[in-house]
């Protein structure tokens, strides 16, 4: 084998950064006074290129269906019925627990999570009886158009019920709050947001824009709010979200649901088209911008209602 | 370097807590590889159904076996080899039966499963666009005539970038021999493909 069939052999390790020390540099100073070889390199590029082009990153769908049925399949593992019975199911199982003195038990916590009081539901499937404390493991739609809800208590269960049931609202309500799963709260505030007519819903949709740390769940709650716009508790937060959101692209959806209307009514004068608030919120905004995108987003909606850039 | 020492921590911690029966803990571990796992299942056996299988079984595994977890390796490496076993085995028996689940017969003939999968794509980038289709099925076709364990250094090598030393690791061999695996995967494609590039 001569000197370039060699170093060739070695170009697809040399993209790969496999090579030895004393390998890459041999192979770098026969490159540097062969253009054959370079030529090669080239091509080996381009093939590793094509490679790039056929692989798949897996929706976002399958994985969250592959989440929640492993999710499924743990909780099944858990359940009474399965022969496998952690020491901890043993201890809550144990008769003397379900005596007076369980309550106080229990309320050390279960799996460290944040727990909100029993609420003695009245759903199918659940034990009204039993004392302890609960919290929402995942929810999710079910086929018959319903919520399935997973509640831990001193086991997981599952709770079926409609978006009208109290009870399940309530759960849900509560799962949009749980700081332990941004996931969880994903989910959540996109089931709660086809009921953002009623006001207590809307109240936590407004909480979740405001409060919540995870930017995805913001926007879902955002995009909840998006038929209330003109509702003053909706502007309101969505003004505070344009001065504090440290998340560019919330303020540009802010932006452009508070300003909705404005390039279709160029003609009206300010106070017709956008409140003055808002645009004293715009203003305020140019003061202390830093991204460029949301600066110009501003700037345009003040010259379309012929108001200044900032405030004086 | 700091931030990986940190997270190496936490993840010990994680695990840790995860052997005590902590299920948030296990939660987390399972959020922090799953997608890359999905994702390895899903490019060796081209079929959504067969890599959610993957998933959900290497999951409960790492869920029923993590009491024998003893740190002797990372626990990513302790991951993918379930993960990689899994695979294998299901490759291996597709070739035993010689069934293509990556394929289904549609109306102009075979189909890549993977097309189906609008949302993986990149809409309207057009690079991809441009991509010869026939190029795709050459090299479909080129890795599919690899060995199971061909196909799998390369794609922890080129598709996961792992490092070889990490893929003799996982696959319980030598770096060197990973390495003349990934030699032999090189040499097929690029000889599948000669006319291409």
């Amino acid at each position: 084998m001569n000197t370039c069939e060699k170093i060739r052999t070695q170009l697809s390790m040399l993209l790969y950064g496999e090579l030895s020390f004393d390998e890459e540099g041999a192979v770098d100073e026969h490159l540097e006074g062969c253009a054959e070889c370079r030529a090669a390199l080239e091509r080996e590029r381009e093939l590793h290129a094509a490679f790039d082009q056929l692989e798949v990153e897996p929706p976002a769908s399958v994985l969250w269906e592959s989440r929640q049925s492993l999710q499924r399949q743990i909780a099944a593992e858990h359940s009474p019925s399965s022969p496998r019975v952690s020491w901890w199911d043993q201890f809550l199982n144990a008769r003397w627990l379900q005596s007076a003195g369980a309550l106080a038990l229990l309320s050390i916590g279960f799996f460290g999570a944040r727990m909100f009081p029993s609420l003695g539901l009245g759903v199918t499937g659940m034990s009204l009886a039993d004392p302890g404390e609960q919290r929402v493991r995942s929810v999710e739609p079910a086929a018959d158009g319903g919520i399935q809800i997973v509640l831990d208590e001193t086991r997981q269960r599952v709770v079926s019920g409609g978006l009208d049931d109290q009870n399940i609202r309530v759960l849900l309500l509560s799962a949009a709050k749980d700081p332990s799963d941004p996931g969880l709260r994903y989910e959540t505030v996109g089931i709660l947001n086809n009921r953002a007519q009623t006001a207590e819903v809307r109240d936590t949709l407004i909480y979740a824009l405001e409060h919540d740390e995870n930017a995805g769940v913001r926007l879902k709650a955002m995009d909840g709010l998006k038929p209330f716009v003109q509702q003053p508790e909706v502007r309101k937060a969505l003004a505070g979200v344009l001065l504090s959101d440290g998340n560019p692209g919330m303020r540009t959806q802010a932006i452009d649901l508070l300003t909705q209307g404005v390039g279709e009514s160029s003609g009206n004068t300010t106070g017709n088209v956008l409140g003055r608030d808002i645009i004293g919120t715009l203003q305020e905004l140019m003061n202390r911008e830093n991204n460029a995108y949301v600066r110009q987003r501003g700037e345009r909606v003040l010259q379309l209602v012929n108001a200044s850039r900032e405030t004086y | 370097m700091a931030q990986k020492a940190g997270f190496q921590t936490d993840e010990k911690a994680l695990i840790r807590a995860a052997q005590a029966g902590d299920q948030d803990a296990f939660g987390q571990l399972v959020r922090a590889y799953d997608q890359s796992v999905l994702r390895l299942a899903m490019n060796l056996l081209r079929s959504p159904e067969d890599a959610q299988d993957v998933y959900q079984e290497a999951f409960l595994r790492v869920y029923r076996n993590l009491n024998s977890f003893r740190f002797d390796c990372s626990f990513h490496t302790w991951l993918y080899r379930i993960v990689t076993n899994l695979c294998l085995d299901q490759m291996r028996k597709r070739k035993v039966r010689k069934e293509e689940s990556a394929q289904f017969e549609g109306a102009d003939g075979p189909v890549d499963r993977m097309d189906t999968l609008q949302e993986a794509r990149a809409e309207g980038d057009p690079q991809r666009s441009m991509f010869s289709g026939e190029l795709r099925q050459r090299i479909q076709k080129a890795l599919g005539e690899l060995t199971a364990r061909e196909r799998m250094v390369f794609e922890l090598r080129h598709y996961q970038g792992l490092k070889l030393r990490n893929i003799g690791e996982i696959l319980g061999t030598s770096e060197e021999a990973a390495k003349n695996c990934l030699f032999r995967a090189t040499q097929k494609m690029r000889a599948a493909l000669v006319d291409f590039v």
